[in-house]
């Protein structure tokens, strides 16, 4: 237990950080006087004291943490964070543990799926809340991605350690998270404040400008609207929300070179970014058609509205809907569904396989059929002409198949429940790929309340799960993470 | 284009003893007089005019084939037999060519999936044809598994060429093949005798009995009834059929090693052996529980009786049922789908991407879990005591991989054509795992003809494409290898 005590005073430091971030609803809420600023004061203090007690009671186990210490320490963080941030809806709403607890880590995961309705008659402070921890997710999952699984070598992440800024060599895990997350949250910051001066000046009040800018930047998708951004009805609201959406699906570590040299070149060289927007572009061309020959809309320019907002919406892993889509076609739906597992860039704060994965999964079973024709021939895997190392590569093919066996058996758990195959698979498909909204009876126009409580900490589970790319989250349950 | 002269000259002379089978069913015609007698003439007539034809052009053609020759070969077999075999039904039924084609691919590659209605009334040489058609795609699938896909080294199947009977170090790929063809044939020709005897004496009569039995050692499932098993209603051939289902789904060249040897300690050391028994067994326990538990069947042995044909059947992938399991709660059907994905041995006449995979898959996902643990530590993948290669590792991972996109593409490809997801989907899995009846609309009491032409093409390939363990059509699609 012992090796773990540096590890829960850092914890704690990241706790008193995070009881922090619950002071600013906390004095909204006085301000505004919506009254859950006693939700907010039992969250808080409960949250400091925790902190403060894990900080100071473990101050002198201040030695540096090791690598595989990463693991545990983020998988802390996306749960028990989530334990903390969801008490205010639990005390404020009438809602059970489950519930709250499903709506705070699709807070912090960056998912989007929501067990509340009624949101317009919600307290500001808590839709500010919610938004707000899509944001801190996306800070979180930024720096998770581009600094911290490479260390973990996590599902052939380590192919990205040298493509981060910051300092590479350095084994322990601290100085490097500090480094590297400093120079993205910049970034970070800096396209959040465009997009919220964007949608203010597109004409939405100021405080929706910025939770809707919170939740776009973490492709969060919660809204403080029962209808989403349907409610705002506005095209230029629409192409703001998906351009942002956008370059929130590009790697973080891409636009952070971009910014520093003020150059272009670095979107250039991504090697992810064309096919992202290639992929992106060509689904939404051939859904535009298909809606439009099978009737679903009357004119070109409305189907290509709507199937532009919802695939990037759904692709990106951000999860606002204008329109109830659910009505569409089947194969619209699940095409939109099938994008999302697989589009987001690698350093973004969208989900799924990520795009690296996908265009490494496919050359190598291109090898193999090559293989299997000339036994002999020497054929390494490339990516933008670096050779990609075997051990990356059988990472990679693990998680793939990690993920489509996590896909597989939490849909059947999700069955054996007696839930419908349709709103099983794409509940567990919209959480796995932190969507959101699925299809069916928790699809677009309705929410995840229907569920079970026991559906619903599957959900929960499959969000945790795919948030932190399987293997952290696995390994932290292995018997053999805990032995010695 | 002369380099495939040898190998067209061997599939002159294969078609030729081919159409000699269809004199089993002519011959029987003319005894009963069932009024099919002239669509076997002619359908022998064009085989065998086809199969001298192309033999006679090429007969000085015969240079020894290459390896490489094995995957055109393989891949003629199991698409340009099925249009001489589907001749009989397409003349004397009233069905289209793309429905007829269907049914005899089905029977080919022992799937098991009908487009026909009405078997109760169908001239029983018809039926015989069908069950034939089975039994002899068996023999072909056995020769298949174990003599030329490790040769192919298709999805790590090279793993297999040391533990098969048969001249090894060969890598002309003729000899090889009768050698090894022989002591299987003797083996599986014994025991389809066997079940025949059995089926007979537990109460069928000697057409059923030996119908049933060509079906249930290739494991394909087509019936001459309707009712499929429920036509009996006798738990005594329920039984028979369990056994010889389950001794199908086990590797052939198992059963001769034990047969040869006169000892059990061949199933002993095969390492598939345990896990498909316990994964089977354990289900027929689960699910019947399940039922139970459900109040689907009053009482718990009825329960146990319909769960253990029914799942024994689809997860060795025979499709027969007792009963419309269709109606049971969709987690019963969608579990026995999913067994079917996996659950039989590598050298059986079952579908699917075989234990063997599945058991490397896992292992090979563990380690993974343990080297991001300990980046540094040396874990070999081990099957039966022996490491397995990282060559057949990357293989397997590969097979898998493009097992589940294939799975996805194609359900895609149906929802898109406009078929529910249901349907589409069982119907791509039933397929793809040469399994037979799918769910919904394609269900056990119900047959593939509700589905249009493009759909039915779609499940012609999928039965073609999980037959030759993908990799092999894929590598003659691919555009390298017609080069050169």
């Amino acid at each position: 237990m012992r090796r773990f005590y540096p590890l829960l005073r850092v914890f704690g430091a990241l706790l008193i950080g995070f009881s922090l971030c619950l002071l600013i609803p906390l004095v909204l809420s006085w301000a505004v006087d919506d009254g859950a600023h006693g939700a907010f004061d039992v969250a808080f203090a409960s949250a400091l004291l925790c902190g403060l007690a894990l900080f100071f009671g473990l101050y002198r186990e201040n030695r540096e943490m090791k690598v595989r210490d990463g693991f545990l320490l983020v998988v802390l963080v996306w749960t028990v964070l989530p334990l903390f941030a969801c008490l205010p809806l639990y005390l404020h709403l009438d809602i059970s543990f489950t519930d709250a607890y499903f709506e705070a880590t699709s807070g912090l995961t960056a998912t989007g799926s929501t067990v509340l309705s009624g949101l317009d008659k919600l307290p500001l402070s808590l839709n500010f809340w919610r938004t707000f921890m899509h944001w801190l997710g996306g800070m979180g999952v930024v720096v998770l991605a581009v600094a911290i699984l490479p260390l973990l070598g996590v599902g052939g992440r380590q192919l990205f350690k040298t493509e981060v800024p910051g300092p590479m060599k350095e084994a322990s895990l601290t100085p490097r998270i500090a480094e590297t997350a400093k120079g993205l949250w910049r970034v970070y910051l800096i396209l959040t404040a465009g997009c919220g001066v964007t949608l203010w000046l597109l004409g939405m009040e100021p405080w929706d400008a910025l939770m809707h800018a919170f939740s776009t930047l973490g492709l969060g998708g919660f809204s403080t609207k029962d209808a989403s951004l349907g409610h705002f009805a506005s095209l230029q609201i629409e192409m703001a929300v998906i351009f942002f959406a956008l370059l929130s699906g590009l790697n973080y570590a891409t636009h952070f070179l971009a910014l520093n040299g003020r150059s272009i070149k670095p979107y250039l060289r991504d090697p992810e970014a064309p096919y992202f927007l290639g992929v992106l572009g060509l689904s939404i061309l051939a859904l535009t058609l298909y809606l439009l020959a099978l009737g679903v809309f009357d004119s070109f320019g409305s189907a290509l509205r709507y199937v532009a907002f919802h695939s990037i919406s759904l692709a990106t892993s951000l999860g606002l809907a204008t329109a109830d889509y659910g009505q569409w076609p089947f194969f619209a739906q699940i095409w939109m569904l099938f994008l999302g597992s697989f589009i987001a860039c690698s350093g973004s704060t969208g989900g799924g396989i990520k795009m690296i994965r996908a265009m490494i999964l496919y050359k190598q079973v291109y090898r193999e059929l090559i293989c299997a024709m000339h036994p002999s021939v020497v054929r390494p895997v490339r990516i933008r002409g670096n050779v990609i190392p075997q051990h990356v590569l059988s990472g990679v093919m693990a998680f793939g198949f990690i993920y489509m066996v996590s896909i597989v058996s939490l849909t059947l758990l999700m069955t054996s429940t007696g839930l419908d195959i349709v709103t099983a698979f794409s509940a567990v498909v919209a959480t796995l790929n932190n969507t959101g909204p699925g299809l069916n009876l928790v699809g677009p126009a309705t929410t995840f309340a229907i569920l079970s409580d026991f559906q619903t900490w599957i959900c929960t589970f499959a969000m945790i799960l795919g948030r932190l790319e399987f293997f952290t989250l696995l390994v932290v349950l292995t018997p053999a993470f805990w032995r010695k | 284009m002369s380099r495939f002269y040898p190998l067209l000259r061997v599939f002159g002379v294969l078609l030729m003893g081919f159409a000699l089978a269809m004199l089993a069913p002519l011959l029987l015609s003319w005894v009963w007089q069932d009024g099919a007698a002239t669509a076997y003439d002619e359908a022998f007539l064009l085989s065998f005019g086809a199969g001298f034809i192309l033999w006679w052009a090429v007969r000085h053609e015969k240079h020894e084939l290459k390896v490489r020759d094995g995957f055109l070969m393989v891949v003629m077999v199991w698409t340009l037999l099925p249009a001489f075999a589907c001749l009989p039904l397409l003349f004397h039924l009233n069905i289209s060519f793309t429905d007829a084609y269907f049914e005899a691919v089905s029977g080919l590659t022992t799937t098991g999936a009908t487009v026909l209605a009405n078997l109760d009334t169908l001239p029983p040489s018809l039926n015989l044809w069908r069950g034939m058609l089975v039994w002899l795609g068996g023999m072909g699938l056995i020769v298949l598994a174990v003599a030329i896909l490790p040769l192919l080294g298709v999805g790590g199947r090279q793993m297999f060429k040391a533990e098969t009977p048969g001249p090894m170090k060969d890598s002309q790929l003729t000899p090889r093949m009768t050698q090894t063809a022989k002591g299987l044939w003797v083996v599986y020709a014994a025991i389809t005798l066997a079940c025949a005897i059995s089926y007979h004496l537990a109460g069928m009569d000697w057409f059923d009995a030996v119908m049933h039995a060509f079906t249930t050692m290739g494991l394909g499932g087509f019936s001459s009834h309707d009712a499929s098993f429920g036509h009996w209603d006798s738990p005594t051939i329920e039984m028979v059929a369990i056994v010889f289902m389950l001794i199908a789904g086990m590797n052939f060249a198992t059963h001769f090693l034990a047969v040869h040897g006169r000892s059990l300690k061949p199933y002993r050391r095969d390492p598939e052996v345990g896990g498909f028994l316990l994964v089977t067994v354990g289900s027929v326990f689960g699910i019947a529980l399940y039922l139970w538990a459900l109040d689907t069947y009053p009482d718990f042995a009825t329960a146990l009786r319909f769960s253990a044909f029914n799942v024994v059947s689809i997860a060795t992938t025979t499709g027969y049922a007792n009963t419309d399991y269709n109606l049971w709660p969709i987690f019963a059907p969608l579990w026995m789908l999913f067994l079917c994905s996996f659950a039989t041995s590598a050298g059986s006449t079952g579908g699917g991407m075989k234990m063997i995979r599945a058991m490397i898959l896992y292992k090979q996902v563990y380690r993974e879990l343990i080297s991001a643990m300990h980046p540094n530590v040396i874990w070999p993948v081990k099957v039966g005591g022996k490491p397995v290669a990282s060559s057949i590792l990357s293989g397997v991972m590969a097979f898998g991989f493009l097992y589940m996109v294939s799975i996805v593409t194609l359900t895609l490809l149906m929802t898109y054509s406009g078929l529910e997801i249901v349907s589409a989907f069982s119907a791509v899995v039933a397929s793809i795992n040469n399994t037979g009846p799918g769910l919904n609309q394609v269900g056990p009491a119900t047959t593939f003809e509700v589905l249009t032409d493009f759909q039915t093409w779609i499940c012609t390939f999928a039965m073609l494409l999980g037959r030759l363990e993908i990799f092999t059509l894929l590598v003659v699609l691919t555009p390298a290898f017609w080069r050169t």
